[in-house]
């Protein structure tokens, strides 16, 4: 099977043998796909093949091949690469990473391709980081069929009261509690849960909404912590010294 | 099918481990060596042996040496208030031969990979920012590779030492001398742009 000038975004690369490179890649009709680039570095002296493929850039990708690991035939721009500046940058390492751990190989994700490209712009420009990760966050878990709703008791079988708390049962969802019954990290209150339904992460709610994806998220993740937010930590804790 | 000897079917396969050598190549270079280079092939063994058992980093900048701390750390006619940090021993090489730097290294061994689990102590950057503080370094420019991971270690670097009072650049990425802007690639060009130099009379 030969497919020609597959829109791309490359998730992550590693040398593999001397001059080549084993890339992961995230295409909109193959979701997530792995493929060796054969003499990328070789290229990389005479043309610009490793320039090329770097994340954060819309590509054009040809492959072909049977195995799980396609090869890759040729790569080319589809655009500007996407310039995130500072933290951003490990913004956008921490979705690719997320992409990388959650996407399923071989299946087709159109919309989720184009949302992440918009997430991208998005957090090259001014937009607050927290409300573009938490907005993709979402949309990933409903795009990969987790469909979490944050407007469901699945205990009571109805909606969220706004003044009612609420805490995460992994495998289940959210069930109401008692205020008294569990601590204050890990209880959410349905007000703060409406809100994100809505998309309204900012302000004090940020921190609310990233307590609720990363326990929803970590479920998924089958108890192998995410590096990139391990980095982010370090780069935090460093910065307040 | 005619098998060699084990002595020489363990050269063959040793020598499979440089880079680019594949089962024929290493084939041919141990019958080379056999037949028409024995005191060459002595000479090899003892330089790979030395080196080996000797090399290791300096304790300094990382780079390779056998050596404590490296010629270049050592050399008392450096700018030893200016740190160059590259990723690769390489790095090092490259910029030497460009004779346009006379400071001082600090060689990462690689660049902050977060998805691979690579991250700031594994490339150094503690032994760094400690030896920034005790060697009262001035001026530190950030040479590595203009790449996603590259400029993720860059602005690292960057955030750890401009509390510091610590004058950090980065290297400058643009056109490449006697290349034509029609074949730069976009990216890069808009680079160029962005840090365009204003001339002066």
């Amino acid at each position: 099977m030969r497919v020609n000038l597959q829109p791309a975004f490359l998730l992550h690369s590693r040398p593999y043998r001397d001059s080549s490179q084993l890339l992961e890649v995230f295409t909109p009709e193959y979701g997530r796909l792995s493929l060796v680039g054969r003499g990328v570095h070789r290229k990389a002296r005479g043309g610009s093949l490793r320039a090329t493929l770097q994340p954060f850039r819309p590509l054009l990708l040809s492959f072909s091949g049977r195995s799980e690991l396609q090869s890759l035939v040729s790569a080319e721009p589809a655009g500007l690469a996407i310039t995130l500046r500072g933290e951003r940058l490990f913004s956008g390492l921490y979705l690719n990473e997320l992409l990388l751990r959650l996407l399923h190989s071989q299946s087709p994700h159109q919309a989720l391709f184009a949302y992440y490209g918009e997430t991208l712009h998005n957090l090259s420009g001014e937009a607050a980081i927290d409300t573009v990760l938490r907005s993709f966050e979402l949309r990933l878990l409903d795009e990969l069929g987790y469909g979490f709703d944050p407007l469901w008791d699945v205990r009571a079988q109805s909606s969220v009261k706004a003044e009612a708390w609420y805490e995460y049962h992994p495998g289940l969802g959210l069930v109401e509690c008692h205020s008294q019954a569990v601590p204050e990290h890990s209880r959410f209150a349905g007000h703060d849960l409406q809100a994100i339904a809505k998309g309204q992460f900012g302000g004090a709610r940020s921190q609310v909404a990233k307590r609720l994806l990363r326990q929803v998220i970590a479920e998924h993740l089958g108890g192998r912590p995410l590096h990139t937010r391990e980095l982010f930590r370090q780069f935090r804790q460093k910065a307040v010294q | 099918m005619m098998k060699f000897s084990p002595a020489l079917m363990d050269l063959i396969e040793a020598l499979r481990c440089l880079p680019g050598v594949g089962p024929k190549s290493a084939q041919r270079m141990t019958l080379h060596l056999l037949e028409r280079d024995r005191e060459g092939a002595t000479a090899l063994a003892e330089a790979l042996q030395y080196a080996m058992a000797r090399v290791d980093h300096c304790q300094r900048c990382r780079n390779f040496t056998e050596l404590d701390i490296c010629e270049i750390c050592s050399d008392s006619r450096r700018d030893r208030h200016m740190i160059c940090v590259v990723e690769t021993p390489a790095d090092v090489l490259a910029v030497e031969q460009s004779g346009s730097y006379r400071g001082l290294y600090f060689v990462l061994m690689g660049h902050l990979s977060p998805i691979d689990g690579i991250g700031p102590v594994e490339i150094g950057l503690d032994k760094f920012q400690q030896r920034v503080v005790e060697e009262g370094i001035e001026e530190v420019i950030l040479a590595t590779n203009p790449t996603v991971e590259g400029e993720a270690t860059a602005y690292y670097l960057s955030d750890m030492l401009l509390p510091r009072g610590i004058k950090v650049s980065r290297i400058a990425h643009g056109v490449p001398l006697g290349g034509e802007l029609e074949y730069v690639d976009g990216s890069t060009l808009a680079h160029a742009f962005s840090g365009r130099r204003k001339l002066e009379q």
